[in-house]
Order: structure tokens, then C-alpha cells, then sequence
């Protein structure tokens, strides 16, 4: 095993642009003062998550779903094996963790959606109580993901919220990733502008 | 016959959605008079209410920055420039249908702009004042 490159640049400012974005939306939501900052904070989500839904495609392998989402019996499986201290190791995310990505994703474009809607308001005041279900399981799924990542760094004794910001996990050699995709990353912040701008500025 | 009518807006509180602005009115009212007896709402200090200036927040110092100085035209929002519904009743029935989403946004709209959650009283002046006009 050694220190090697997993995680490319859109997927690493992807996630934290989506903690930022989550954090202050959280934070500003019963605010009309900050209303322009909450709907720039979900846009932020929004447009990363849908990023993140074609980079799983096209992306680096450690980014691909198909190369980490597992069935929910290998979630599960994985999650004993963490409570037993004897989990196998994976170098991109474990069977666990792909289940927190894919929620994460699902509930930001679901709040956001629904946020969109409530803001513009289409179709009333109806998704209004919707939007701030979901906002609620989706900090729900935060800090499931949290106890995980800090379960999992404890168990592997791999510091995996250092690795989200290096890119760098332990690893055979053959599984690293070529480059860091720095093109794809400024095409992402240029489309999280783009969608900032468009739903809290030019709409 | 006050307080019947007054228990009666209690028990329609109760199921969401199905309350009306003088249901409201009533339950404010009456919550107000178990403290302050004697206490009637007023139009008046409900329209002094709505114009005054607390000043707590830069951008929206009043009710009216976001509402207009005419609850029963259609207002704009100070930050984002979107409309606003009217919020007076009388021109808008859909308002002050439903106590829990009036309890949400008085409790959100006091704390940014009244700087601290509104009385019972200031809630059923308040809704006086949209009902009926100053």
C-alpha cells in the first residue's frame, strides 16, 4: 500500500463547495436579509451536484459510480465489519460511504428543487414545508456521513477528510489516477457561477 | 358570547389550513385579554404598528420596506426585488388561513425586523388592521 493520488480536483472542490454551500444555506433558510445569500447557497448545491451526477460518468475511476457503488447488502456488510474494527479496505469511497454520496446528491437537487420552486413560487406555498423536510433529513444525512468519515478514520487509521482536501489515500500503485483534472475543475466553478448568477441575479 | 367564539378559533386552530383571519384574530385576542384584561384589538395601533420603524435591520426597518405602506397591494421584497402577495386579507384570501404558517412567518418577520418575537396583542392589532383597513 502506498500514499497515492484518488481524488481529482472536481471532485474535491465539488465537495467542499457543496459543504459551503449546505452550511450557509442551513444557516441563512429562516433569514429574508440573507435570502439572496441562501438561494446563491442552494444554487451552489444544486449545480454541484448535477456536476458531480455527469462527472460520475465521465470522470477519473475513483469518481465513476460504477466503480464504487456497491449493493446495499455490501453497505451493510461493510458497516459490521467497521463495528467488528476489522473492515476491508477500499481505495476510493467504501460500500457505506457510496450510499451517503448517492443521498447527499439525491437530497441536494431534491431540496434544491424544492427550494427553486418555493422561491419562485410555483405552485404556491406547496413546497415549502417539502423544502424544509428534505433540508432536515439532508443535515440528517450530514451527520451520518460525518460519523462515518470519522469512524473510518479512526478504524483505518487513514485521515479521510485530509485525503478530500490532498486527493491523496493509501493505495496500490496501479489503482492511482493519472491527473487532477484542472480543466474539468475551473469548467465547474465557471457552471456554479453560471448557475448562481442565473437563479439569484438574472431570474 | 366572546369567549365561546374565542374557544371556537382554539378548536379550529387545531387542523391546519382551515383557520380564518378572524378565527386568528380571536385566538390573538384572547391570549392577549388573559393577560392585558379588557384588551380589544385595534385597527389603529395595528396600522401605528405595521408603518412604524424599529430600525433593527438596515434594509428592512419596517413592515412596510417589504409590504408598502397598503397591505392591500402587492408588496416587494427589500433584498431580492420579487413580489409579494398582498397581505391584508381583504384583498388576498388566502392570507391568515392557516395558524401555523402565521405563527412561522410572525416568528421569522418579528425576529428580523421587531428585533424580538411579537406580543399576542401586536399580533391581533396587526391582524385587525389587515382585515379591516386603518
Amino acid at each position: 500500500m502506498k500514499n497515492i493520488l484518488v481524488w481529482d480536483l472536481p471532485v474535491r472542490l465539488g465537495h467542499w463547495l457543496m459543504v459551503a454551500g449546505f452550511a450557509l444555506a442551513w444557516l441563512s433558510g429562516d433569514s429574508e436579509e440573507w435570502r439572496l445569500v441562501h438561494v446563491a447557497a442552494g444554487s451552489t448545491v444544486a449545480a454541484v451536484a448535477l456536476f458531480r451526477l455527469l462527472w460520475g460518468f465521465v470522470g477519473t475511476r475513483h469518481a465513476r459510480f460504477a466503480s464504487f457503488v456497491r449493493t446495499p447488502a455490501d453497505a451493510v456488510a461493510y458497516l459490521v465489519e467497521l463495528l467488528r474494527f476489522k473492515p476491508r479496505h477500499h481505495t476510493g469511497h467504501n460500500p457505506a460511504g457510496a450510499w451517503a454520496v448517492l443521498a447527499l446528491l439525491g437530497l441536494a437537487l431534491l431540496t434544491a428543487g424544492a427550494g427553486w420552486l418555493t422561491y419562485e413560487e410555483i405552485g404556491g406555498d406547496m413546497f415549502e414545508d417539502l423544502h424544509e423536510g428534505l433540508a432536515a433529513v439532508m443535515l440528517t444525512v450530514v451527520g451520518l456521513h460525518l460519523a462515518g468519515v470519522a469512524a473510518g478514520s479512526l478504524v483505518h487509521g487513514e485521515n479521510l477528510v485530509r485525503a478530500m482536501l490532498t486527493g491523496r489515500k493509501q493505495g496500490a500503485a496501479e489503482e492511482a489516477i493519472a491527473g487532477v483534472r484542472p480543466l474539468a475543475a475551473v469548467l465547474l466553478l465557471a457552471w456554479t457561477a453560471a448557475a448562481v448568477w442565473f437563479v439569484a441575479v438574472a431570474s | 358570547m366572546k369567549h365561546p367564539l374565542a374557544l371556537l378559533a382554539l378548536l379550529a386552530a387545531t387542523a391546519a389550513g382551515a383557520e380564518t383571519p378572524r378565527g386568528l384574530l380571536d385566538t390573538y385576542a384572547a391570549e392577549a385579554a388573559s393577560r392585558t384584561p379588557g384588551f380589544q384589538a385595534s385597527a389603529r395601533r395595528g396600522a401605528d404598528f405595521f408603518g412604524r420603524r424599529f430600525g433593527v435591520s438596515e434594509k428592512m426597518p419596517a413592515c412596510v420596506s417589504c409590504h408598502t405602506e397598503d397591505p392591500a397591494q402587492a408588496g416587494r421584497h427589500a433584498i431580492t426585488g420579487k413580489d409579494i402577495k398582498p397581505l391584508a386579507p381583504r384583498a388576498n384570501p388566502a392570507r391568515f388561513t392557516d395558524a401555523a404558517k402565521a405563527e412561522k412567518w410572525f416568528g421569522r418577520n418579528c425576529g428580523e425586523v421587531v428585533g424580538r418575537p411579537c406580543s399576542a396583542a401586536e399580533k391581533a392589532d396587526l391582524l385587525r388592521f389587515l382585515a379591516e383597513g386603518a
